[in-house]
């Protein structure tokens, strides 16, 4: 309970750092504007394909060309062109959200006159939310119209718009019932609501990224693992023919616990750590890698003997086997007067140790 | 030839021939931008490999008239420019570097733990706040992904990214990584010592499992499969990253291994360093799209070292062996300098917690969450 309470409490006091760096940086502007050039501002390009115009564009926030394909039904298509946005911008309606462009569609040959007819629009790029945005310069009142749309799934991931458009109606630009339509419009996401939400999925797919690598790493772990142990039970440890030469003069059997006072084992410690050194500094490859290990469990078991028989000199227990392997016992992890009795050169060796242990990550 | 033309030949030489009467004072400012990178890389140290020739790439491109990041009269590249467009505009050089790190890189810390791949993904979370914050204050979708992935602390990976999304960001993002990078030991102790009580900094961690030559060889084809399977967009700096590694371990190629690791990686980090630095020209840089982005900079990498601290706590609640928190700081990348943090940062807390090679693991989770971020971004705009 304790530990939620101060996880929920750091978590807060994070929160309100950044948050407070964020509206820092959000302070100086707040609007498109303040960078001039719009950068991806979509440039499409027509081409006709009998019937259909075919609109390409690299729409915003994109790095390939979409396709968007203008049809009509009961009327003859005439022309699709781009528009540009600043003509049609209004306060209630925000350019972010139009990722490919206002479209000007001509329609000629509407039977009857003052008739109705289906515009469809269709790509691979619109989703189940996209909606169609109608413009109406000539309308004192709300020029921009939000209207009834079908939002059609077809094969292929591909989706279609089809709105029904009237002419002589409220989305015909020329007002008048002449066999013509000028319709005006766009495509129209959220753009907040695709931001958002794709940083939700994506933050989210890389912990699954991740933490599928994880579980394969852990499969794979305990797979090698127990082949290694198998590999271990049937063969003999292999013997390095040049390990008895170096580790020898070093490597005498461990004295008594009884007969090995700290303070002699200490010129042993510094003879074997001074060989590992040694040999570390005139290596040029890994090939004295066995003696230096050697040479370093060499010192490191003389030190462990030696801090045993001091540990319990002065009343710290630990076990013997904890000393062979130089795993810590239990009371070990605790005992601030054992730990601070490690020698200097313990220390200096462990230091350099790990110190040699980081060079292959570094970068430098 | 009277003195008078002498003198109008000299004054032409002058205005058209030199730079002298063509620098701007923009131009200077950008000069002692350089410089004071140049100054940073060599009297402080700070990332030296990649900010000397970053800084004297802005230094040199930003006198006048000098024939470098433009086109000649028959429209061939001019000398940074086509360092540029060969390596950086066809990603070539980011790629090329990933296969140096793969080549450099121990993989041992993070197989024998891979929960710390976890904490790698947890450090991404500054990424995703700063593209949002970014497009709060008008950037594009492209820019403000290029922006985020700063705080992933790669430089290869946001040189990779901004290349390929939003180009003219590219000096602002690699300078703003790398000079943040640098600044790893300044920026994420305090916000380490926040997010932790000196209890949680005490926990000593058992030490790592060894790890088998055989499982360092395999990590490579096994790490390359699953990634690339759920992100293709990220093979090229994953595919190269692996590779590098593979070579290392196989141990049968040490010679490739070695160039990868040394004469590649450092001939690359010229060309790149130089490209980069002369990206950033007056007329490009002096705006306040570069200043916002070191601004954002900073706040990702702080969030990112929070999000790796948080991590690890909530981590804590379902694991039975604790972690010490301190290791979440390191999934931020910037390997090893955030692991060397976290380790200093252990050793002030109990000066026998020996936590670096417990550190290298979510550091090098770290380089894997930053690409995988930037492969999601690379798919989430194609």
């Amino acid at each position: 309970m304790k530990n939620i309470k101060t996880l929920i409490f750091q978590s807060l006091t994070g929160l309100c750092i950044f948050s407070a760096l964020l509206i820092c940086l959000a302070m100086p502007g707040t609007c498109w504007a303040a960078f001039g050039e719009d950068m991806e501002k979509p440039k499409p390009e027509f081409t006709r394909q009998g019937d259909k115009i075919i609109a390409k564009l690299i729409p915003r926030g994109k790095s390939t060309r979409v396709n968007i394909e203008f049809e009509v039904l009961g009327g003859k298509l005439t022309d699709v062109k781009g528009m540009d946005f600043a003509l049609a911008e209004r306060p209630e309606v925000d350019v972010k959200n139009f990722n490919s462009s206002l479209f000007t569609i001509e329609i000629g040959n509407v039977s009857p006159p003052g008739g109705e007819v289906k515009v469809s629009v269709t790509s691979q790029f619109f989703t189940s939310s996209t909606k169609y945005y109608v413009f109406n310069e000539k309308l004192e009142k709300q020029q921009w119209m939000k209207p009834e749309v079908h939002n059609l799934s077809l094969p292929n991931l591909v989706r279609q718009i089809v709105i029904e458009v009237k002419d002589g109606g409220t989305f015909d630009s020329d007002g008048v019932a002449d066999g013509k339509i000028f319709f005006v419009g766009g495509p129209r996401d959220s753009f907040w609501g695709y931001a958002l939400g794709t940083l939700f999925i994506r933050f989210f797919g890389i912990f699954i990224v991740l933490g599928v690598l994880m579980i394969g790493m852990l499969i794979s772990g305990k797979i090698f693992q127990s082949l290694e142990k198998n590999v271990e039970g049937t063969v003999e440890p292999p013997v390095s023919p040049a390990a008895p030469q170096t580790v020898k003069p070093v490597a005498v059997p461990a004295p008594e616990a009884s007969s090995a006072p700290a303070a002699t084992s200490e010129a042993e410690i510094a003879a074997a750590a001074a060989t590992a050194l040694a040999l570390r500094m005139t290596a040029e490859d890994q090939s004295c890698e066995d003696e230096i290990t050697a040479a370093i469990m060499t010192a490191l078991h003389l030190h462990l003997f030696g801090q045993r028989n001091s540990a319990e000199t002065d009343g710290y227990s630990q076990t013997a086997e904890a000393a062979e392997t130089g795993k810590p016992a239990e009371t070990e992890l605790h005992s601030k007067p054992f730990v601070q009795g490690a020698s200097g050169w313990v220390q200096q060796g462990r230091g350099r140790i790990m110190e040699s242990r980081l060079q292959s990550f570094n970068r430098k | 030839m009277s003195w008078d033309q002498v003198l109008e030949l000299i004054k032409s030489i002058l205005i058209t021939q030199t730079g002298i009467p063509n620098l701007v004072f923009k131009e200077v400012i950008m000069m002692c931008i350089g410089l004071f990178f140049i100054y940073l890389a060599v009297a402080k140290e700070y990332e030296p490999l990649l900010l000397v020739p970053i800084g004297f790439g802005i230094f040199i491109v930003n006198f006048p008239l000098t024939p470098l990041m433009g086109f000649s009269e028959h429209g061939n590249p001019e000398l940074i420019r086509f360092f540029y467009k060969y390596g950086v505009e066809w990603e070539i050089i980011p790629c090329v570097i990933f296969l140096g790190l793969g080549a450099m890189t121990d993989f041992g810390p993070l197989i024998a733990n891979p929960k710390t791949l976890i904490v790698g993904a947890g450090a991404q979370l500054g990424v995703f706040i700063t593209y949002i914050g970014t497009l709060f204050v008008g950037f594009t979708l492209k820019e403000a992904a290029s922006v985020g992935i700063i705080g992933g602390a790669d430089g290869p990976t946001t040189i990779y990214l901004t290349a390929k999304l939003a180009p003219h960001l590219l000096g602002a993002n690699a300078l703003a990584a790398y000079s943040y990078m640098a600044m790893v030991p300044l920026i994420q102790p305090p916000i380490m010592r926040l997010m932790t009580t000196p209890e949680q900094r005490r926990i000593k961690m058992r030490q790592l499992r060894p790890v088998s030559k055989r499982e360092k060889i395999y990590f490579p084809l096994i790490g390359s499969t699953l990634i690339i399977l759920l992100i293709p967009a990220v093979a090229p700096l994953m595919g190269m990253f692996l590779f590098g590694n593979f070579m290392r371990e196989c141990g049968v190629v040490k010679r490739l291994s070695d160039t990868a690791q040394n004469a590649l990686m450092n001939t690359v980090t010229i060309f790149l360093g130089l490209s980069v630095g002369a990206t950033m020209q007056a007329e490009v840089f002096l705006s306040w799209k570069p200043m916002l982005i070191f601004g954002f900079g900073l706040l990702d990498f702080i969030v990112c070292t929070f999000g790796g601290i948080l991590t690890v706590h909530i981590m804590n609640l379902f694991i039975k062996e604790k972690m010490n928190p301190l290791i979440g700081s390191a999934g931020v990348s910037a390997v090893p300098m955030a692991a060397r943090v976290t380790h200093s940062e252990g050793l002030k807390a109990d000066p026998d917690n020996w936590l670096i090679m417990h550190a290298m693991g979510p550091n090098l989770a770290g380089v894997i969450g930053s690409a995988s971020a930037a492969g999601m971004f690379i798919a989430m705009f194609q």
